[in-house]
């Protein structure tokens, strides 16, 4: 895979108006459609120059209509904040972005390479400029052999491919991919995760909204989760999992170890908690112990050894991204999982989301 | 500058892309090939080295630039370019603006930094291109043909190109604001023919009204002319029955011995008994009339429909009309009159109600080529431009 070609005119030293290194930086951004769908309710979040950020949530939660009030497809009902350091919605600070929106359909009479001129031209990058990209990124994303062929004929694991060069025809300091591996193959997916890392090594700003949570966890440096219309958390996955690490303990008997440990401490297995007060959790196979302070659960440890308990394995464990999206949108007083959809006023979807109002980390 | 010339030329790959653009090209050179291959002579038409003995069409009647300039007009123009190829064109362009606003595609041409009302404006007149290039090209195929054959270099040939885009764009913009509305090719497609269709039967019944109309003042003209006639006769038919009547008195007075009576004043009743051809001609005199008074009650209410029908126009496009301008820049009155005689329209051998016809044709033909170019054009335009600015407005406000 070849690096990232890149232009004279814009430079990663070059960021004019974003001396903080935020890339976005938006406060209080809110939408409602037609009066009574709240798509967005009051939504801040920041995205620093250099890091790959991720933005997650259910169906209908939001994401792409942030998206597009980002990339000024859509008018927000209230915004306040900066993109690259310019208003939201300022059009000339767009030749700064690269976009691949979900579902994107490329004209079926241009080839591979001639929607990358066309869309490069949209950006004003010149024709000389546009002529060297072509080739360069057509090479980066695998597709020089396809580039001089109709997009019609293209699969689309090879339409993504282009859309993501697209995407970077302007040398963008922020680029802003939604579903990015949509229909990808597995190959495809590793050469766009290093394309994203080489994009953030040149000091640039990655926006990503994805479904796919293991990608995200694999590239993401900071992520948020909305939730109908609501950021319910963003930080980094170290930040977001804090105070929600665990160990986790085997134990070699043949029965449950809940049974062992009512056997060896019938005072810990009614309280359900060691005497610092951390809970312990079990399973058919395990017991959990919510600390992620190893010496902790030495007493624990000590105990069942002393009683002769083969302990099999003892390992500090993290909550996945996907526990923590699944966290973040399930209803915590009725533990189910919550509707899919923005929140409409007539519904009472407001009252619905409102759990999920003051999450913000 | 970057911008738009990105989109000129994604404008051609576009149509170069649509088949249909191809096929109306080579239809438009196939016309134009037909063109080349008809002549005039002597004797009438000629194909290739065949003659037909038309009498209309020779050289005696006409010279070869004219005929040419005729064809142009009447089959190039009239025909082909503001019937066939328009017809194709609005079917050809129809998906440009829904396909443009379509999700997937919209959103991507909408984040760059473009404005959105540059952006809908340059896709707008991007797709005036595919009928500029069709009459572009047929246009200069026709003045090389009239120029060899015909041996009339004529330049300003080449006006149907701002006329039939023109016509062409009046249709286009209706096919924007729907496509945009709708995202629908189809809902385009058909809404601007209904359009279409709409404006020709208004342009039907404006013309209709106006020579009915003028037929009618013809006819009370021709009427009061009868009337003028059947006095004059009445009158000399009276003096007539007056002079017998005299002569019969004098006969009578000398039969009788008596002195010779002088001319005496004889009734209306003692005339008409005398020679009742006068009754029969006064009886006309009064039927013409009251026919006048009908035609004229006629008159003020046609002509009350046909200003509704005006008014219509004058807020919608013309493009009947538009397209009939290059009929003057082409042909002057001359030309008209000198066809006209040319091709029998004279009134020789006509009777009169034929006469009256042919009179109110060419009277409605007078006030429709009296009308001015800026009315017809520039309250076309007008239309064109308050759909734009509609178009503009919802694509500037509208969330995607």
């Amino acid at each position: 895979m070849s690096a990232i070609p890149t232009t004279a005119v814009s430079s990663p030293a070059a960021f004019g108006g974003t001396s903080q290194g935020w890339a976005v930086d938006l406060a209080d951004v809110a939408k409602t459609y037609k009066g009574r769908i709240q798509a967005l309710r009051g939504v801040s979040m920041k995205v620093a120059m250099g890091e790959i950020f991720g933005l997650l949530g259910p169906n209908g939660a939001g994401k792409s209509t942030l998206v597009k009030i980002l990339m000024t497809v859509i008018s927000p009902s209230r915004a306040h904040g900066t993109v690259l350091g310019h208003p939201v919605g300022h059009k000339g600070t767009l030749a700064r972005v690269g976009y691949l929106p979900e579902h994107h359909r490329f004209p079926d009479y241009l080839t591979g390479g001639q929607v990358l001129e066309f869309y490069a031209g949209l950006c004003g990058v010149g024709r000389a400029d546009r002529k060297k990209r072509r080739g360069d990124l057509l090479e980066l994303v695998g597709m020089t052999r396809w580039g001089d062929t109709r997009v019609k004929s293209y699969s689309k694991g090879m339409r993504q491919r282009i859309g993501i060069a697209q995407a970077l025809m302007n040398d963008p300091d922020l680029v802003v991919l939604d579903e990015p591996t949509d229909g990808v193959d597995p190959v495809g997916r590793r050469d766009i995760r290093n394309i994203l890392l080489e994009v953030k090594r040149r000091g640039k700003a990655v926006f990503l909204n994805s479904h796919l949570l293991s990608e995200l966890e694999m590239v993401c440096d900071r992520v948020a989760i909305l939730v109908q219309g609501v950021m319910a958390s963003q930080g980094t996955i170290g930040e977001l999992t804090e105070g929600r690490q665990r160990y986790e303990i085997e134990l070699g008997a043949d029965r449950a170890p809940i049974e062992v440990l009512r056997e060896v401490s019938p005072e810990l297995a009614a309280a359900g908690r060691l005497t610092t007060g951390e809970a312990i959790e079990h399973t058919p196979t395990m017991l959990r112990v919510a600390t992620g302070d190893a010496t902790r659960v030495q007493g624990l440890v000590d105990l069942f050894r002393g009683r002769g308990v083969v302990i099999h394995a003892l390992r500090p464990v993290r909550p996945s991204l996907e526990d923590l999206f699944m966290q973040a949108v399930t209803d915590p007083t009725t533990g189910q999982i919550l509707e899919p959809g923005a929140a409409d006023n007539k519904k009472g979807g407001a009252r619905a989301a409102a759990h999920v109002g003051g999450g913000v980390a | 500058m970057t911008q738009t010339l990105a989109l000129l030329v994604d404008a051609y790959r576009e149509l170069n892309a649509k088949k249909l653009f191809w096929v109306t090209l080579i239809l438009s050179g196939v016309l134009v090939g037909a063109f080349a291959c008809v002549g005039l002579d002597a004797q009438g038409i000629t194909i290739f080295k065949w003659s037909l003995p038309v009498p209309m069409f020779n050289t005696r009647t006409m010279n070869v630039g004219f005929f040419y300039k005729f064809l142009f007009l009447q089959f190039g123009v009239a025909l082909w370019l503001s019937w066939a190829a328009m017809i194709l064109a609005v079917i050809s362009t129809a998906a440009i603006i829904p396909d443009f606003v379509s999700g997937g595609a919209v959103e991507l041409a909408l984040s760059k930094p473009i404005g959105r009302v540059r952006l809908f404006l340059t896709k707008y007149f991007m797709g005036l291109l595919f009928v500029t290039l069709q009459v572009g090209v047929f246009s200069l195929a026709s003045f090389l043909v009239i120029g060899l054959r015909g041996g009339a270099w004529e330049p300003r040939l080449f006006m149907a190109i701002p006329i039939v885009v023109g016509v062409f764009s009046f249709l286009f913009c209706v096919s924007a604001l729907v496509g945009l509305l709708t995202r629908s090719t189809i809902a385009a497609l058909l809404l601007t023919l209904l359009f279409w269709i709409f404006l020709f039967i208004l342009n039907a019944a404006d013309s209709s009204t106006l020579m009915i109309k003028s037929q009618k003042l013809a006819q009370v003209a021709s009427q009061e002319r009868m009337i003028e006639r059947q006095k004059k006769e009445i009158e000399r038919l009276e003096h007539w029955a007056k002079s017998q009547l005299d002569e019969k008195a004098k006969a009578d007075a000398s039969a009788r011995g008596e002195p010779e009576p002088a001319p005496g004043a004889w009734t209306s009743e003692q005339l008409e008994q005398s020679n009742p051809q006068i009754t029969s001609n006064r009886n006309q005199v009064s039927m013409m009339d009251k026919d006048i008074k009908e035609n004229q009650d006629d008159v003020r209410q046609i002509e009350r429909w046909n200003r509704g029908f005006v008014i219509a126009k004058t807020v919608l496009p013309k493009t009947a009309e538009t397209t009939k301008l290059l009929e003057r820049v082409l042909l002057s009155e001359e030309d008209v009159e000198k066809f006209r005689r040319t091709s029998g329209e004279d009134r020789r051998g006509r009777d009169d109600e034929e006469n009256t016809h042919v009179a109110g044709a060419e009277m409605a033909e007078r006030v429709l080529r009296s009308r001015s170019v800026g009315w017809i054009v520039g309250t076309s335009l007008a239309f064109e431009g308050v759909v734009l600015v509609l178009a503009c407005w919802i694509f500037a406000r509208r969330d995607f």
